[in-house]
């Protein structure tokens, strides 16, 4: 299947094939506005994975704790994301395909218990299907795992690396220490791609990126509705969305797409939960990517929805003032400290992880919370026993099971609708009874 | 003066566990110690205002448990072993624990520190995850404030002669334990990897002032001693947390020997000085930043390959046994990227996963004979 014109790898045309099947049921569907805005965004992330082949514009990779502001103020260009691939394949691809990525990455040597996610990334690049990049812009957040990653990625493909030191806690000294060090890395981008940064460019992306950001927050705003307007599956898709798009176009249509559909659903009434929502769950950590399916199984099977996860939850720390470069840079700053999902929960200090748990389970309204424990995130495991003493503290129900988002090898859905509904049947149900 | 045995009798029991006769003495005259993680804190710090570093370890945990139902089974059992020891109060006898952002099991670990265990000080560093004058100054400004918050909490100003007799007292600890080191050239060297390890780990345990004296008197000893015996093949072992000599106990059980340890806890603990000269606090900070870089350092790769293949052509090692604790995401990166250097360089390595408090695995033993073997040894 030809994709702008010529034949891709397998890998991409698998992808393709995917979200073209997917809109060709869902396009005239209205009730699947924001699924489509999804799969039109990943349509173009598609083609960016091509346009390099293409037309030989330079590339940024980069790393999933950082959104790509700063690259795309440099034109002409290409930004991506080193998690693409597994991305892609999961969600709308073929598992089968980031399995192998896996397979390569630990054939070479990247131990077996580094995130599935990293290992898929470098697979993929062992696989020779990124565009080659002119270098490499890192953060080293959210995890170590990254880091490997990202080190593992510089050495494979023997491009420069920079890397933007993230602190570990957040104020206004650790706003300016990031924003100097993303100054900084302005001339190495503009050296290692050839191409001229232009601050009014990076103001437009700016506002860009704020326009998107407004329309996230409201999205999250309206899906705090009781029923919840919106099915599940929608926030757990934020993070490529955020992490390819955030300041351009496709990034602010699609995130209001979202809200225009959270908030039409709204306000007809509508519940994501076909009969009527019976219970409303948090999901913190990571969620099922490798069959997204699981949640409409849960809505449907369970009568329970996701009003809210880690993934999809949009902090408020992310608009950027525009009134200076200065100020921009800052901007830019708040965001890689505070705003990127999994970096703003699990970076800094035990805090941030429990505060935005019990935040999640209040404005959500929350029954129960679901700890996904993906496999590799050390900095979530070593937070659960906290974490536990705080669902007991607010009197909050919390499953804890074990998985890898990307892996179904390690436990299966089946198994982990196992769990669930024996935590629904078991727990959940009975205290809700008991609180009428 | 006291025999090679006898020091190495004193350090093998000064590294079994938590407490050791000097920390027990030292705390008898009333005096402080400050735990803490990790190579980037200065010890120098502590020392110059008369309290004890002392670089905590799991050693003497038989069982993580009790740190495992907060950390989980998924961290590493460095960490997880360090911190059953406090959460069980066995390390009750630090007055305050010096922690940072090492990796993402140590920043864990902290957590349990601050709202379990709570010492009576604890304090949080954020290094830089790049070794690069561009960051400097932040590191500086993060160590000001662990300056700050140690003066403020001890009551003790810390001053430059302070801080410059306790350079001159560190570096002498870590010239006498290089000094060990360069012995281990030798075509026999008088003392096996084992006992190597065992003094360098035992040095981040004890006060300089008795330690150097047991220092000077090993050396002593060891210029004495006649070489031992000849070896199936030399080896630098490599990689991350290392500080359980039985480990290297269980490699040169099977034939090889141990000529240096490129890993936390020796030889990237003592290998780098602090100058003399200029100011001391600025001296130190440079000296820890810039240290042989651990691999949590981003960018760093082409320094770590330089500094290990060095060590390799020095101490005429015909291979590397990479170690790396299981979990380990940091060492994880680092295995694959060394693992394909080396290949290319042509020098024989092989990659051990490893478990805290797990030294003599079968499994290990018979990879390293495998190895030996596919050295032609
Ligand atoms: S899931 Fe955890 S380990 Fe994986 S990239 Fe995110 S923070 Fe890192
Ligand atoms: S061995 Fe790795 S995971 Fe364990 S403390 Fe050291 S850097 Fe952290």
């Amino acid at each position: 299947m030809a994709i702008l014109g010529k034949e891709r790898f397998e890998d991409l045309e698998a992808i393709h094939e995917g979200i073209t099947g997917m809109l060709d049921i869902y396009k005239e569907d209205p009730a699947s506005r924001g699924l489509n805005a999804y799969f039109k965004a990943f349509t173009k992330l598609v083609e960016n994975l091509c346009r390099p082949f293409d037309d030989k514009q330079p590339v940024v990779w980069y790393n999933l704790g950082m959104s790509p502001e700063l690259i795309l103020a440099l034109e002409g260009v290409h930004n991506i994301p080193l998690e693409a691939y597994p991305a892609l394949q999961d969600i709308v691809g073929e598992v089968n395909f980031t399995l192998d990525y896996i397979d390569r990455a630990e054939a070479h040597g990247l131990p077996h218990e580094v995130c599935s996610v990293d290992k898929a990334g470098v697979g993929a690049v062992l696989k020779g299907i990124m565009p080659k990049p002119s270098c490499i812009l890192g953060v080293n957040t959210p995890c170590d795992s990254q880091m490997a990653a990202l080190q593992a990625s510089a050495e494979l493909s023997g491009a420069p690396l920079y890397l933007i030191d993230i602190p570990y806690l957040y104020g206004e000294r650790e706003v300016e220490y990031v924003a100097r060090q993303i100054r900084d890395a302005i001339p190495f981008l503009e050296k290692h791609t050839g191409r001229k940064f232009s601050w009014e460019r990076f103001r437009e992306i700016c506002l860009r990126a704020n326009g998107m950001s407004e329309n996230l927050l409201a999205w999250n705003e309206y899906r705090k509705a009781v029923p919840c307007p919106q099915i599940s599956k929608l926030i757990c898709l934020m993070v490529p969305l955020f992490i390819t798009f955030a300041g351009t176009e496709t990034g602010v249509v699609t995130a209001a797409e979202l809200a225009a559909e959270a908030r039409e659903r709204s306000e007809r009434g509508e519940a994501a939960v076909p009969g009527g929502e019976k219970i409303r769950a948090v999901w913190y950590q990571d969620p099922v990517w490798f069959d997204l399916q699981f949640y409409d199984w849960m809505e449907s099977e369970l009568k329970m929805v996701i009003p809210m996860d880690l993934f999809g939850y949009h902090a408020p720390e992310g608009m950027i003032d525009v009134s200076s470069r200065e100020s921009m840079l800052r901007g830019l700053a708040h965001r890689f400290i505070r705003v990127m999902p999994m970096s703003r929960q699990f970076k800094g200090p035990i805090e941030w992880y429990l505060n935005d748990y019990v935040t999640l389970c209040r404005e959500y309204k929350a029954d129960c919370g679901i700890f996904a424990g993906h496999v590799a995130c050390k900095h979530a495991w070593g937070g659960l026993g906290l974490l536990k003493e705080k669902c007991r503290e607010i009197g909050i129900p919390l499953l804890v099971f074990e998985f890898d988002m990307f892996d179904p090898r390690v436990t299966s859905a089946e198994s982990i609708q196992d769990q669930i509904t024996q935590f629904v049947n078991n727990v959940v149900l009975p205290r809700i009874e008991l609180k009428k | 003066m006291k025999s090679k045995q006898e020091i190495l009798e004193i350090f093998g029991q000064v590294i079994s566990g938590p407490m050791n006769r000097y920390v027990s003495e030292w705390k008898k005259s009333g005096k402080k110690v400050v735990g803490y993680y990790c190579s980037y804190i200065p010890e120098e710090l502590f020392t110059s205002i008369g309290v004890l570093p002392y670089r905590i370890r799991g050693a003497g945990s038989k069982d993580s448990s009790v740190a495992d139902a907060y950390l989980s089974a998924r961290l590493c059992t460095f960490v997880r072993h360090s911190l059953a020891l406090a959460l069980s109060g066995e390390l009750n006898f630090l007055d305050g624990v010096v922690s940072m952002n090492s990796c993402d099991h140590i920043r864990r670990g902290f957590d349990l520190w601050k709202h379990k265990v709570k010492p009576g000080f604890s304090y949080f560093i954020s290094v830089p995850r790049v070794q690069d004058d561009r960051v400097l100054f932040w590191f500086e400004e993060e160590m000001e404030g662990l300056k700050k918050a140690v003066e403020d909490h001890f009551g003790k100003k810390v001053t430059p002669e302070g801080l410059k007799s306790a350079i001159t007292l560190h570096n002498r600890a870590r010239i006498l334990l290089k000094e060990v080191l360069d012995l281990r050239k030798s075509d026999s060297p008088p003392l096996s990897g084992t006992e190597a390890l065992t003094a360098a780990v035992a040095s981040q345990l004890i006060p300089e002032p008795d330690l150097i004296p047991l220092l000077e008197d090993f050396l002593a000893g060891l210029k004495k001693s006649g070489g031992g015996k000849p070896a199936r093949a030399r080896l630098v072992v490599a990689g991350g947390e290392l500080d359980e000599p039985q480990f290297i106990r269980n490699i040169e059980e099977q034939g090889g020997l141990v000529v240096a340890d490129d890993a936390c806890f020796a030889v990237r603990s003592f290998w780098d000085l602090v100058p003399e000269n200029g100011d001391p606090w600025k001296s130190i900070l440079r000296r820890y930043l810039f240290h042989v870089p651990c691999a949590r350092m981003v960018g760093a790769l082409d320094d770590r390959t330089a500094f290990l293949t060095s060590l390799v052509k020095d101490f005429r090692a015909d291979g590397i046994i990479f170690q790396r604790m299981k979990f380990c995401d940091i060492w994880a990166g680092e295995s694959h990227n060394i693992l394909w250097r080396m290949k290319k360089a042509g020098i024989p390595i092989l990659v051990l996963d490893r478990e805290y408090q797990v030294p003599a695995s079968g499994q290990v033993q018979t990879r390293v004979q495998a190895f030996l073997e596919s050295m032609g040894k």
